[in-house]
């Protein structure tokens, strides 16, 4: 974590070029399972532009990776359109649906503003299940792509931008607005932040991001229907990812989807109830023992007794 | 008639649904917590039911206070050995830990009763009576009135009791209330308690008209957010007359629209209200 800023950026090439290597030597089974990782990380480090950032607990932002799996797949299909275009244009549709109903919802605080996305996915899933371009409720194949790899670059590119959009954030003017109305929106108001236009902002980045994930997922899953791209526990995952790896941090929700996936693959290989159950028990345990996820456990070189009592002492009445 | 009867099919579901939203809108609205495992509670109400139906032939009316009892139990001692825990962490804190119970729930429910459509259907199930060329099953008529008796009971309990003032109190201004002496940990518990026990008193309805499956709560946990927010917030009559405007949303868009629209209205119907009218139809104007 020490060092200045060019020899950070040279380890992050060096990681990123070491992962671009990996599909030389990995088996396929095992480039399957990183594209799924790279897949949850995107998403994860979306949710935290406007969650972890932002401070707004978005609820709805599978809406984002529903309607760019469908513009993108709806482009491939019907319009037979080439990936190099039917990919920015779901990550464009995204962006517009967010920011089109960010302007609006983006008012709500708490609870009100978790519950109105989670109505805004509800309500898209319901949509293309009534509407015909969809496919309804019958869902749209894909055609099917040559080359396997290109999805593993592509995620990797996706999460390569996303990470460096909140390493942006981290380190910007914008960014430090962002944190400020997470921390009191009132004082972000009168210090002359324009909190509509940078809540707006945040929100429109973090769906774009869904959006590209969803148009890649849609075309590497080969079938989508509403049920699979806008179920509400996937946005769920994306809030635990971000929570467990430390939300609002650069590198947490990344952290947080990798152990959670490969958790999740190792007890899926065992009764599947069971996987269910102890991810259920893994979120209490985390919620209770290291809210603010691993990334600062890390930081502090400590999970002692003292600071788990510490937090609790804080939360509970 | 086709209109009469629409409106009273709606009337009929929408009482139910209020009751869902009573528990959620209680427990949210004293301790600001959005109980994402409130359909599993629900749904474990609705279990409890079909157990002592099959198991000991009792009738899923007679069962409802046994049903009642245990859930009271149950939630209280989730929210004063786990919830009170976290329960001044950040609002996606609770959300979350609430979010991790529900998956406990639905996995224990699946291994004790398993994936399976269950139904309670007692001898009288399908009878229904006819009034002027309308038919109301006896059922819905009673699951109806029976949940009409509980709000009530419910209301009273709130406004009139001294435990009902003391969880007024507690909601309105925590520190206030613990230095006039109310233990606010046992009475956050009774609260969720008290929400808990509705939901299971609704689960135990429910199982008498529609199957029952361990992940049957997800769906009714977003309509008792919708009813709550719906009614406005923390206000009890506004989550009865929300679940009631629910209720007839759905029953006219199913026989107008077609069967695959409902959900969408409800929803659609949740997004407009926030923005329009955050505080809800009975909301107190400038309380957000």
């Amino acid at each position: 974590m020490r060092g200045g800023r060019a020899a950070r950026l040279g380890v992050a090439a060096a990681v990123v070029a070491l992962i671009a290597a990996a599909p030389g030597v990995a088996s396929p089974f095992i480039v399957q399972f990183i594209i799924n990782v790279f897949l949850l990380a995107i998403l994860a480090e979306s949710w935290n532009i406007i969650g972890g950032f932002t401070g707004y607990a978005s609820f709805g932002n599978v809406a984002f990776l529903g309607i760019g799996a469908y513009t993108t797949g709806i482009l491939l299909t019907k319009a037979s359109l080439p990936l190099a275009v039917a990919l920015p244009a779901g990550g464009l549709a995204a962006l517009l649906l967010a920011a089109a109903v960010g302007l609006p919802i983006l008012r709500l605080k708490g609870h009100y503003f978790a519950i109105a996305t989670l109505g805004v996915a509800e309500t898209m899933r319901e949509v293309v299940y009534n509407v015909e371009i969809t496919g309804a409720g019958t869902g749209l194949v894909m055609p099917i792509a040559r080359n396997p790899l290109l999805f593993f670059y592509l995620m990797l590119g996706i999460l390569v931008a996303v990470t460096a959009v909140n390493w942006w954030l981290a380190n910007s003017r914008f960014g430090y607005g962002l944190v400020a109305i997470r921390e009191d929106e009132d004082a972000a108001v009168a210090m002359g932040i324009p909190t509509a236009l940078y809540k707006t902002i945040a929100f429109a980045l973090s769906g774009a991001f869904c959006g590209l994930a969803g148009g890649v997922f849609a075309y590497w899953i080969t079938f989508i229907d509403p049920d699979a791209v806008f179920k509400v526990i996937v946005t769920i995952q994306m809030i635990i990812m971000a929570v467990f790896g430390g939300a609002g941090t650069v590198l947490g929700p990344l952290l947080g989807a990798l152990v959670l996936a490969s958790v999740s693959e190792l007890l899926s290989t065992q009764v599947v109830t069971l996987a269910e159950l102890f991810y259920g028990v893994i979120v209490i345990l985390v919620v209770l023992f290291m809210p603010k996820g691993l990334v600062d456990v890390i930081r502090r070189r400590a999970f002692s007794a003292r600071a788990v009592a510490a937090t609790l002492r804080e939360y509970r009445i | 008639m086709l209109l009469l009867q629409v409106l009273i099919n709606g009337l009929l579901l929408g009482g139910l649904y209020g009751l869902m939203a009573l528990g959620m809108s209680l427990i949210w609205g004293v301790m600001n917590i959005v109980n994402v495992a409130h359909g599993a509670l629900i749904m474990l109400g609705a279990y409890l039911a079909f157990w002592m139906f099959t198991l000991w032939g009792w009738d899923p009316f007679l069962a409802l206070p046994a049903v009642i009892v245990a859930l009271f139990v149950y939630g209280y001692l989730l929210q004063r050995f786990l919830l009170n825990l976290v329960v001044r962490a950040q609002l996606f804190l609770t959300l979350l830990i609430t979010f991790g119970l529900e998956v406990v729930m639905i996995n224990v429910a699946r291994m004790l009763w398993s994936s399976d459509l269950r139904q309670v259907t007692p001898a009288y199930a399908g009878a229904n009576f006819a009034v002027g060329g309308l038919t109301i099953p006896y059922v819905r008529l009673w699951v109806f009135v029976t949940t009409a008796v509980l709000s009530v009971i419910f209301f009273v309990l709130l406004e009139r009791t001294r435990l009902g003032r003391a969880i007024r109190a507690t909601s309105e201004e925590l520190r206030a209330a613990r230095l006039a002496g109310i233990p606010v940990a046992h009475i956050y518990a009774v609260t969720f308690g008290l929400g808990a026990a509705l939901a299971g008193a609704a689960g135990g309805l429910w199982g008498m008209l529609f199957p029952i499956t361990p992940v049957m709560g997800g769906s009714l946990t977003l309509k008792s957010f919708v009813v709550a927010v719906l009614g406005g917030l923390g206000t009890m009559l506004g989550a009865v007359v929300g679940g009631l405007v629910l209720g007839l949303a759905e029953s006219f868009t199913a026989t107008y629209l077609g069967p695959t629209y409902p959900n969408a209205i409800s929803f659609g119907l949740l997004v407009v209200i926030l923005i329009v009218r955050p505080t809800g139809i009975l909301g107190r104007a400038g309380s957000r």
